[in-house]
Parts: structure tokens; C-alpha cells; sequence
């Protein structure tokens, strides 16, 4: 299986022409070494690993109630699989959602996205698109501001996700940022925003078809957003975030001011993106 | 150099194949209604029309593949559903009506127009039209899971690679999401 895996990469790296027409299942398509059946809420070798390193002897509840991710179970692409995060806990300063982990297990990069929040986003709600390589669980873990760790996953099939050949027509506006909030905004409540990056996010497993070498991994590494200079969260982001990044979440505006998100990627390119809200 | 590569990963992928599946095409087990391309050399364009007036007087659903001659990944496809038509086909003829577009991998996403009644879209633009969300790249094979009225059952991956085994394709009849 995993001597077939690295043909499925190989062979998605060295022709992307040829993926451009021909998905490439191999990894999935072999009978006899087909990914056995999972449940959604299966563990797995590579988070059992994961869980090692990140959350080392801490218990994790999967008890529904607290966190939920949505994701389908094929996406039209594994190179934009459409993920939601939907948190059942109001965030108060009492008692909130801390931080978010969104994990692709068998991802070369597995950590997708940490997002360190505030009291400020309102709900702990989040959208965006992930790269998801093979048959793999994709999994959130919410920390709360007690220190509980609370999970829930889907198990997501795809084929070809971070072999799939990159949109380059706009490369000229790398970097550029983008504030979505709905019109009008009302004020002391949970509003939802968007915050996308024009970016490639390249994850190095891609080929120039003209130069014959592989792309140098080139992706954003973290957004901060703020409102009225107050933080509203930050994003320690990878490759395994689909080009283009995007986040979608909620804010609590208290009167007029400025969201603003902060972008660094990967080669130290910054950007700043802001939009101001009435 | 690099061409030779892909040559090869091609010949030994064809050499996996069985030989009975050489031939395109869903196979016949699936009584599928084979749909040829009209409007040739500058379009290649698939009425869907009669198969959608058929699933209206039976009350079927569509099951809409499309395959090229020349393309190995879906040769693999049509050789699962013939290794597995004893158990699959009364699956299928319960509820769909299998048609079957015959493609070539040169024929583009600018290139491929489907029709319905006097309406005919190229690729992306028929994609669209029906919220599909793979309109930004044309991916053989593809499949498409479609009632009597055009309507997308629900989203279809690119690429069948994730429904090769019979559980999984069960799943795909069943629209399990």
C-alpha cells in the first residue's frame, strides 16, 4: 500500500499534464490494497502518533455535544476538500474555545491549521478548504480555556489532492487579501466574515511542466485577524490549506473599526488585508 | 525522457488490466444506453435528452459515465464493473439507467458540450448550470448521478478511483455522503 502511495505521488508529480485529464487512483484503485473500511470515528496509526506529540497524556472526550466537523465524505477534488468547523459552545470569558486543531491524518503535513482564539470571534465556527491526499480522517481538536480537549472526525476519500496541478493564472496577486462581512453589520453580536489570500500554497510536490523541477513548497504560514486592534484569533496554517486560503468566521463587532488580517507566508512574504466596517 | 516515463506507467497500467476489458465502454451486463459524440471534429457534443425522456417513463435515475477510448484509469473502472456485474448490475437495474458517454482524452473541457432538449453547454458551463462544483477541470472518467429532471443527486467526485470496490460503489448507488 504504501510503495503504491508513492507511485500515486511520483506519477502525479512527474505528469501533471496527465492528471490534468486522468485523476490518478492508484493508490485507491488496487484490489488487494485498498484502505480497509473506516468509521468516521476510527483512531489511526498516524494519529495515534500525532496525538503523542501534541496532546501527550491528556485526555480528549469524543462525545458529541461539543465540537462537530463536517466534511463530505468524497469531494468533487481532493485538492479543495470544503471542511466546517462548528463549535456548540457560545464563547464567553467564562468558559471558551481556546484553540482549534484541524488535522488531516495521512497527510505528508498533517497539522492543517492551529487557530488560537479569543472570546472575540463570538462563536467558534470555521470554514475553509483542505488538501486531503488519500483515504484519510480529518479530525478537529477544540481545547477550551479549562484545558478540556474535545474531538470529532470524518473520514474523507479522495485520491490525488496534493498531486493535483496548482492554479497559476493570477501570480501577479500573491499575497493579495481579501475581507468579505455581510452588509449591513450588526453590531454586539456573531458576524460572519471571510478572509481569503490569493496564494498558490504550493506544497513542493508539484512539477513545472516547463522546467522540468519541482516547486519549491511556497504556502501562507499564518493569518492574524483582528477588529478595532483588539485580536480576534491567529492562524498557524501549511500546505495542507487548499490555494487560496480562506477562513471563514464569525467576529463580535462593538462599534465602528477596522478588521484586519496580517499574512506572512512561507518566504517571509507579508501582506495586510483591511476592511472597515460601519 | 519524461514522456518515456509516462509511456511506460501507461503500458505496465494497461498490462494490469485484464484483456476482457480492453474494449471501452461500460460493459454490456449494464444494458448501457451509449451515447456517441455528434458535431465532430469542432465539438464533441452528448444529447442527454432521450436518456432523461427514458428515466421519466420509468421512474429511474441516471447514472452518466463518461470515458474515453485512450484512457487507462477508466479501462480500470470498466474492468471492476465486468468482474463485478453479477453482484452489481441488479443494484444498478433497480434504479438507474447507465449511459454512457464515449470520449476520447483529447477531446477538452472547451471541447465537450452536453445537451439537453435545445440547450447545449460546453463543460464547465453545463457544470455550473447543474452546481456541480468539478467545473474547473475536466477529469476522465466521470461520473454523474442525475434525475429524470438534470438534477445532480448529489456532488460526484473527479475521477471514479474512490467507488473500485463493491462496498464503495453500493455506496455510491445508495447516495451515501
Amino acid at each position: 500500500m504504501r510503495g503504491m502511495i508513492h507511485v500515486n505521488r511520483w506519477l502525479g508529480r512527474g505528469t501533471a499534464c496527465l492528471v490534468l485529464f486522468v485523476w490518478a487512483p492508484w493508490a485507491q484503485a488496487v484490489p488487494g490494497g485498498l484502505p480497509a473500511p473506516a468509521a468516521h470515528a476510527d483512531s489511526s496509526p498516524e494519529w495515534e502518533s500525532l496525538r503523542e506529540k501534541l496532546f501527550p497524556s491528556r485526555a480528549i472526550d469524543t462525545t458529541p455535544g461539543t465540537v462537530q466537523i463536517i466534511a463530505p465524505l468524497r469531494a468533487a477534488y481532493g485538492a479543495s476538500v470544503p471542511v466546517k468547523v462548528v463549535s456548540k459552545l457560545p464563547q464567553t470569558p467564562g468558559l471558551y474555545v481556546k484553540r482549534l486543531y484541524l488535522l488531516v491524518d495521512k497527510n505528508p503535513s498533517p497539522i492543517a491549521a492551529v487557530l488560537d482564539l479569543t472570546t472575540e470571534v463570538g462563536q467558534a465556527d470555521f470554514e475553509t478548504r483542505l488538501r486531503v491526499d488519500e483515504y484519510s480522517h480529518v479530525r478537529v481538536v477544540a481545547e477550551l480555556s479549562n484545558g478540556q480537549l474535545h474531538m470529532d472526525s470524518r473520514y474523507v476519500k479522495t485520491s490525488g489532492g496534493c498531486s493535483a496541478p496548482p492554479n497559476r493564472d493570477a501570480l501577479h496577486l500573491v499575497g493579495k487579501t481579501v475581507l468579505k462581512v455581510p452588509e449591513p453589520v450588526a453590531m454586539n453580536l456573531p458576524t460572519p466574515a471571510e478572509v481569503t489570500v490569493l496564494h498558490p500554497n504550493d506544497t513542493g510536490f508539484e512539477l513545472n511542466q516547463v522546467t522540468v523541477m519541482y516547486i519549491p513548497a511556497h504556502f501562507v504560514r499564518s493569518i492574524k485577524v483582528s477588529y478595532a486592534d483588539k485580536k480576534v484569533f491567529d492562524a498557524e496554517l501549511d500546505f495542507s490549506v487548499s490555494e487560496n486560503p480562506s477562513l471563514r468566521f464569525n467576529f463580535v463587532p462593538h462599534g465602528q473599526g477596522q478588521l484586519k488580517a496580517e499574512v506572512e507566508d512561507s518566504k517571509d512574504g507579508r501582506w495586510v488585508g483591511t476592511l472597515a466596517v460601519r | 525522457m519524461h514522456q518515456l516515463i509516462v509511456a511506460v506507467c501507461i503500458a505496465v497500467w494497461l498490462s494490469l488490466v485484464p484483456a476482457s476489458a480492453v474494449s471501452a465502454g461500460v460493459p454490456a451486463p449494464y444494458s448501457p444506453l451509449v451515447i456517441q459524440p455528434t458535431g465532430m471534429p469542432a465539438r464533441h457534443e452528448f444529447d442527454l435528452s432521450a436518456a432523461l425522456a427514458r428515466a421519466r417513463r420509468e421512474n429511474k435515475r441516471l447514472y452518466v459515465y463518461l470515458g474515453a477510448h485512450n484512457c487507462p484509469f477508466c479501462r480500470r473502472y470498466e474492468a471492476f464493473l465486468e468482474q463485478n456485474a453479477a453482484e452489481l448490475v441488479p443494484h444498478f437495474a433497480a434504479q438507474y439507467i447507465v449511459v454512457d458517454l464515449r470520449s476520447s482524452l483529447s477531446v477538452t473541457a472547451d471541447q465537450l458540450f452536453i445537451r439537453i432538449g435545445e440547450r447545449a453547454l460546453p463543460y464547465a458551463d453545463f457544470q455550473r448550470s447543474i452546481g456541480d462544483e468539478r467545473a474547473r477541470m475536466l477529469v476522465y472518467p466521470s461520473v454523474w448521478l442525475l434525475d429524470p429532471d438534470a438534477k445532480p443527486l448529489m456532488q460526484m467526485p473527479a475521477g471514479t478511483g474512490t467507488f473500485q470496490t463493491v462496498p464503495e460503489q453500493l455506496e455510491i448507488l445508495r447516495l451515501e455522503q
